[in-house]
């Protein structure tokens, strides 16, 4: 059953990030401000980096409000943090991706200033921009949240979001898979996997594919092999499921991004759901300097080893 | 005097990547003490199951191996003091990994071995050549690269034959 989603809140989450964007650009706290701006197809959002107080009127916070800003502070726009303090609008799982990355000594808290968006959900990639907002409509990411209201930012909008109870959307899909066969579990993969033809936007999108070179682009020696074809996705797959164990903040932007369309987020949901029963370990707002596989301690378990 | 040698129709490849402080040390001793274990095993020596990428393991089954085995220090007695216990949850996770999308994990076995345990190393090695044999070759992942070689369909007889000389 369809149920619809409450998004009022928006339109006065927007006013006051406006607000106080304004007043952080004007007074010199920020340099720049990484937000969400209307872009030109009805609905829609882009992200955009203002840096003068006559644009904080631009920002917005809609359901179309979809991309993970955390990326623009590693690796497209890598030297904005250079120039001062920046600020940034995240929701509740960009915030983990974030913490995330603090955590890996690639940004520093002080050099950001972070708006917090109380979060009802966004849309999922499949649905036209302008859509409503509902159970069927939302990102299968929200589906699944425990972060609609973002923790230890420096500002957030005083509205509380909604959160209606909702099937989450991944759970079912990886108990599904668990109870396949291995073979079977194969050839789902192995179709799944066929599709790719290595864009690497996947990687691109990712704010902890943040490497200067990508293992699977080396070529002395050459562990992934480069073709989209089946041996070659394959092994990108799997090694980019395993690279991002433990790291991956569960915001579904590799997914999102896909042009083929493989439910990626799924590998990478597996590992954190294992990681959580394994060493009881989960992306959150804090921010760790050591994650799950580099660290240890000497009880672990050992059951599969001889 | 060697024991009666068995004839088999198939004999699986296994790839042994192993630390080089304690488990190289041990199949060495093996070898010195004239233990007789299968052949069938390549040992890859390594300085620490720390320094053992998961991504080895599956270059090793897209090469053609039909079975793996990881062996290092017991724990405690890493030469790098700390080697192995990360390893150990890094293959932990990588297990479920490869469990999810689908390869039987009957063929990989992951080990403690120390310097002083050739004959524990005889029966690591001799138990997962055997459990190996039993399950057949590891197709999944050949398959695969034969793919990446063969686009079109092999419809003719002489592309037939061709593919299966491969
Ligand atoms: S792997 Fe996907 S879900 Fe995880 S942090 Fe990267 S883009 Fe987000
Ligand atoms: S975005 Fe999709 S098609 Fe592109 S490399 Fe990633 S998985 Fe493959």
């Amino acid at each position: 059953m369809t149920k619809s989603i409450d998004t009022s809140i928006y339109a006065a989450v927007s006013e006051a990030i406006r607000a106080e964007a304004q007043r952080i650009l004007s007074d010199g706290t920020v340099t720049a401000i990484v937000g969400y701006a209307a872009a030109r197809r009805k609905g829609s959002a882009q992200p955009i980096v203002i840096s003068s107080a006559d644009d904080a009127a631009k920002l917005i916070f809609t359901p179309a409000c979809v991309n993970n800003l955390a990326v623009y502070l590693t690796k497209a726009k890598k030297e904005i943090p250079k120039k001062g303090k920046v600020g940034i609008v995240v929701k509740g799982c960009d915030l983990k991706a974030l913490s995330g990355l603090m955590g890996e000594s690639q940004l520093k808290r002080e050099d950001l200033y972070l708006i917090g968006v109380p979060c009802a959900g966004v849309l999922a990639s499949t649905v036209q921009p302008a859509t409503e907002l509902t159970s069927d409509s939302i990102a299968p990411k929200c589906t699944e949240c425990d972060a609609q209201l973002p923790g230890g930012c420096d500002f957030v909008p005083p509205q509380a979001p909604l959160t209606p109870g909702q099937t989450r959307k991944y759970a079912a899909e990886i108990a599904r898979l668990e109870a396949l066969t291995p073979a079977e579990r194969w050839a789902y993969w192995k179709e799944q996997f066929s599709k790719c033809i290595k864009c690497y936007a996947c990687r691109q999108v990712c704010p902890f594919c943040f490497c200067e070179q990508c293992l699977c682009d080396r070529n002395k020696p050459q562990m992934v092999d480069t073709t989209p074809r089946p041996a070659g996705n394959t092994a990108w797959h799997i090694v980019r499921a395993m690279h991002l164990a433990g790291r991956c903040a569960g915001c579904a932007e590799c997914e999102r991004v896909c042009p083929m369309d493989i439910p990626l987020n799924l590998l990478n949901r597996k590992m954190a759901k294992e990681l959580k029963e394994l060493y009881d370990y989960e992306a959150g707002f804090e921010v760790n300097d050591k994650g799950p596989l580099n660290s240890y301690t000497e009880k672990d378990d050992q059951s599969f080893i001889k | 005097m060697h024991p009666e040698k068995q004839k088999h129709t198939f004999e699986p490849k296994i790839i042994a990547f192993v630390c080089t402080w304690c488990t190289y040390a041990g199949a060495d001793l093996a070898g010195t003490s004239r233990m007789q274990y299968p052949p069938n095993v390549r040992v890859l020596k390594f300085p620490c199951t720390g320094r053992i990428d998961p991504v080895f393991i599956l270059k090793a089954f897209q090469q053609g191996a039909d079975g793996v085995l990881v062996s290092g220090c017991h724990p405690g007695d890493c030469h790098y003091i700390a080697g192995n216990f990360h390893a150990r949850r890094r293959f932990a996770v990588f297990r479920k990994l490869l469990e999810f999308v689908g390869v039987d994990l009957n063929r990989l076995q992951f080990s403690w071995v120390s310097a002083a345990e050739g004959g524990k190393w005889v029966e690591v090695v001799t138990d997962l050549t055997e459990k190996v044999r039993a399950m057949g070759p590891m197709t999944e992942f050949r398959e695969l690269a034969l793919e990446e070689q063969w686009s079109g369909a092999i419809n003719t007889p002489e592309l037939e034959e061709a593919y299966n000389q491969i």
